[in-house]
């Protein structure tokens, strides 16, 4: 009897096993897209951002004409990529960074496709330097916009500093950037258009209280108010404090 | 035989003659549109439906929708107010991303049971007398307008439907509407509130509208839409949804929208009026305003009751357990909210050394009776206990209050901090640590910032019976004091100083404040807007459309009032910190506008474009 009963089960478990087994020939995600964001004021450099500091854009057309889009963050070094896509035609924009809004591109995408960007920043950070006094940092620079006409305000400089070389908006010791102190102020409010005054002057940006005896990795940050406020950065400074 | 031959016959002729039947009767149990329409008791049981789903802001409201649900009714944890995805007060949200989406709110359901008695109604108009039938579509329309504006001030422009739709009556293609544009459905909610105003007659019964409540919400949402066409027209994310209409207004329209704003506010005056029932103590007649169910200010209200299980628990969740009898609180009026009023408290003598007070109820004097009957400070009593709140004691304190909140605070080392009520210090024999009220180093069911919410808390009500959904005090949805708000602000952005600051001195001599002179600005309206209006859950709504969320939340911290004693001088001292919890809020541009809901966009592709950047 028991010999029965377990036959029977084990062939009913044997069916339902089976009965759940569907055969999926769609093809798996197994396209990629890679690329650069290149800096059109200088084309062989990648633009300069953060861990998702740009976004690309991609809405899949050949799937919908109205698809949901899915989005690539940039890298640190102003490339992307992303190895788990389905092939297919695609609309590719990068967006939400500080630059200047760009057309987007259709393009097919099979195997590992490659395409790059040319963007134009917004502002980009120049004669930037930088040296310690004690346990402050101080970094100079002058701002330069590489097209002026209807250029959004310009809203602040913001140091960033962190104890990696990951460091920007999005990375960063909260601290040395808004002290809790209130009568530091490390941020440098702007908050007018672009002016003549404004490319003259040589900005100096101060974070004080560094602690002694770490590395820390610095950079400033330019924003515009644009629809995503995101950073203009300067490049990345490594500061050892005595 | 024969007899079996008859049975045969009569039986085959009964099938034959039954057979022919069809069983076409009405069924039972769903009730019949002449059961609605013919009688008093159906309209108003249907109203019922109607005015029970309007999307009413109240105790139970959240800006999010948790898994998957929807903003309205929610349960008991009133704390997850909208005012603390955004400042004014701190909360359990995490930050403003948890709440700044929203959560797909798509009343379509609720817009057809009101085209459908509009279209109905009529119909039947044979059954009642022609007032009767005027009022109920007026009532329609204003509740369709109400359920649009809900609508519009997320979305932006989204499908008018002003009929009754058919499935399978209408084909998809007639079904799948495309989005209207933004100005359009602003005209409308206008346009339907105009019709409510003209059919309803002066008074109604509690919490059903009347022609002023018509008037009053078009108050409101005129002034949305002004503002949204003024500073939406600077301050903008761009994408399709703009370019086409279906998001922005032209600025050009603001002045239209300020003047309709002004106009509708008008209408109430002489038929509501400010709470003035106990003017010789402006903080209780205050703190009455929102407790006296008689009061003369309110004007749209939604009741609760044991009975018809809907009461809510806003005493247990606003004030902790000490007041209590169960439930938790977890949002705080930050220090920023009480700033508005004043600026700074004086804890700060002129020299920058922390202010001693004898005892902490001491920072009460001089503060404005508004102020005080909005929050409790430190030193408040209610139900004959006191906010005890203490952040720790110092054993001395010397310097100042800034060399303190810095990164090396010299009296760090003599500061002593507790997560439990149980500890003293001294070890032995000594004095409480922290209060019981607060603010403890652990968790948050005790004040995060010095402060409590006192707006509506019923503090008559026994402590045994502040439990959770115990609390039965109405929700004032709308109340004379918005409506002059409304109409100061509409007054200012049309240049009339004059009748703006008439209207804003009203409010602050019923609250106890000094009176605006002509030099006020648009700021002076809109903070007293926020002071007037706190924790009412219109602070969300008004930071997105002046298009100032984006400055006012920007990586911002909040900061807390700190209570604490010292133990050599016998005195107690304040200082400003961040809140413990150190939560930074940042509300994204995008957020102006909510996303349209995944789910309709995938049944529906006209209503793309979605909203910019989303």
């Amino acid at each position: 009897m028991h010999k029965i009963i377990k036959a029977w089960l084990i062939g009913c478990g044997v069916i339902a096993l089976a009965s759940c087994t569907k055969t999926d020939n769609m093809p798996g995600p197994n396209a990629g897209f890679q690329g650069r964001l290149l800096d059109v004021t200088n084309s062989k450099n990648n633009f300069v951002t953060e861990t998702n500091g740009v976004q690309v854009k991609l809405e899949e057309l050949s799937w919908s004409a109205t698809p949901t889009p899915q989005y690539i963050p940039s890298k640190p070094d102003g490339s992307f990529e992303d190895t788990k896509l389905f092939g297919g035609h695609y609309r590719v924009t990068p967006t939400a960074g500080a630059f200047w809004p760009v057309d987007p591109v259709e393009l097919d995408i099979n195997g590992l496709t490659t395409h790059d960007f040319e963007l134009m920043p917004y502002l980009k950070i120049t004669n930037f330097s930088h040296r310690l006094s004690g346990d402050t940092l101080i970094m100079s620079l002058n701002l330069v916009a590489p097209k002026t006409e209807g250029l959004p305000t310009i809203i602040d400089l913001q140091p960033f500093v962190n104890n990696t070389k990951f460091v920007g908006a999005g990375a960063n010791i909260s601290q040395y950037t808004t002290p809790t102190d209130q009568s530091k102020k490390n941020i440098i409010s702007i908050n007018s258009n672009w002016s003549d005054a404004i490319a003259q002057t040589t900005y100096v940006v101060k974070v004080p209280d560094l602690i002694h005896g770490r590395t820390f990795y610095a950079r400033v940050g330019v924003r515009v108010n644009d629809s995503y406020k995101q950073f203009n950065y300067s490049e990345i400074v490594e500061i050892q404090v005595p | 035989m024969k007899q079996l031959k008859y049975i045969i016959t009569i039986a085959f002729a009964g099938l034959l003659l039954a057979s022919c039947h069809k069983l076409d009767i009405a069924p039972l149990n769903l009730i019949q549109d002449k059961d609605v329409f013919a009688n008093e008791n159906g309209v108003t049981a249907y109203m019922a439906t109607i005015y029970k789903a309007l999307p009413i802001e109240d105790f139970y409201y959240r800006n999010e929708g948790g898994n998957g649900g929807n903003g309205f009714n929610r349960g008991w944890e009133q704390f997850y107010h909208p005012g603390a995805l955004c400042g004014e007060l701190v909360g359990p949200y995490g930050s403003t991303y948890d709440g700044a989406g929203g959560f797909g709110y798509w009343p379509y359901a609720d817009i057809r049971t009101v085209n459908y008695l509009l279209e109905n109604l009529p119909k039947n108009a044979a059954n009642f007398p022609k007032e009767k039938i005027d009022q109920w579509l007026g009532e329609a329309h204003f509740c369709r307008a109400y359920f649009y504006f809900a609508l519009v001030k997320r979305y932006g422009g989204i499908p008018i439907i002003r009929n009754v739709q058919n499935y399978p009556g209408q084909t998809l293609e007639e079904l799948q509407v495309h989005r209207d544009k933004e100005l359009d459905v602003w005209k409308f909610v206008a346009s339907d509130l105009d019709s409510a105003y003209l059919l309803m007659p002066e008074k109604s019964v509690r919490a059903r509208a009347n022609r002023y409540v018509a008037a009053a919400l078009k108050s409101r949402a005129m002034l949305y839409a002004g503002t949204i066409a003024k500073y939406g027209a600077a301050n903008f994310v761009a994408g399709d949804a703009r370019d086409q209409g279906y998001v922005g207004i032209p600025a050009s329209e603001a002045a239209g929208f300020f003047k309709q704003a002004w106009d509708a506010a008008k209408l109430l005056e002489g038929h509501y009026s400010l709470y003035a029932k106990k003017l010789d103590d402006k903080e209780q007649n205050y703190v009455d305003v929102f407790l006296d169910q008689d009061s003369p200010e309110n004007i749209l209200v939604r009741d609760y009751s044991l009975t018809s299980n809907t009461a809510h628990s806003w005493d247990a969740t606003m004030t902790c357990r000490y007041m209590t009898a169960d439930g938790l609180s977890r949002a705080y009026p930050t220090l920023e909210f009480v700033e508005r009023f004043a600026g700074q408290l004086p804890v700060v003598n002129t020299d920058g050394t922390p202010r001693r007070f004898n005892n902490t109820a001491e920072l009460m004097q001089g503060v404005e009776p508004r102020l005080l009957a909005t929050v409790y400070f430190p030193g408040a009593s209610l139900r004959g206990l006191q906010f005890d709140t203490q952040r720790g004691i110092y054993e001395h304190f010397t310097g100042t209050a800034a060399a303190e909140l810095g990164l090396n605070p010299p009296n760090g080392p003599f500061r002593h901090l507790s997560g439990t009520t149980n500890a003293l210090w001294p070890d032995d024999n000594g004095k409480r640590i922290i209060g019981f009220t607060g603010i403890s180093t652990n968790d948050d069911d005790r004040t995060r910032t010095g402060f409590y919410v006192r707006k509506y808390v019923d503090y008559k009500r026994e402590q045994s019976q502040c439990g959770l959904y115990m609390s039965t005090q109405s929700w004032i949805d709308m109340r004379y004091a918005e409506v002059l708000l409304n109409r100061a602000e509409a007054a200012f952005e049309m240049g009339n100083t004059t009748d703006a600051v008439t209207v804003i001195n009203q409010i602050r001599d019923r609250a106890g404040a000094t009176p605006a002179t002509a030099a006020i600005t648009i700021d002076t309206i809109r903070n007293e807007r926020c002071k007037e209006l706190a924790f009412e859950k219109q602070y969300w709504w008004d930071l997105r459309r002046w298009r100032i969320a984006d400055q006012v939340l920007d990586n911002t911290r909040f900061h807390a009032l700190m209570p604490y004693y010292l133990y050599d001088e016998k005195k107690y001292i304040f200082l400003r910190e961040i809140e413990p919890f150190q939560r930074s809020y940042t509300f994204e541009k995008k957020y102006y506008y909510e996303p349209l809901p995944g789910g309709e966009l995938g049944k529906n592709p006209n209503l793309y474009p979605n909203n910019p950047n989303f």
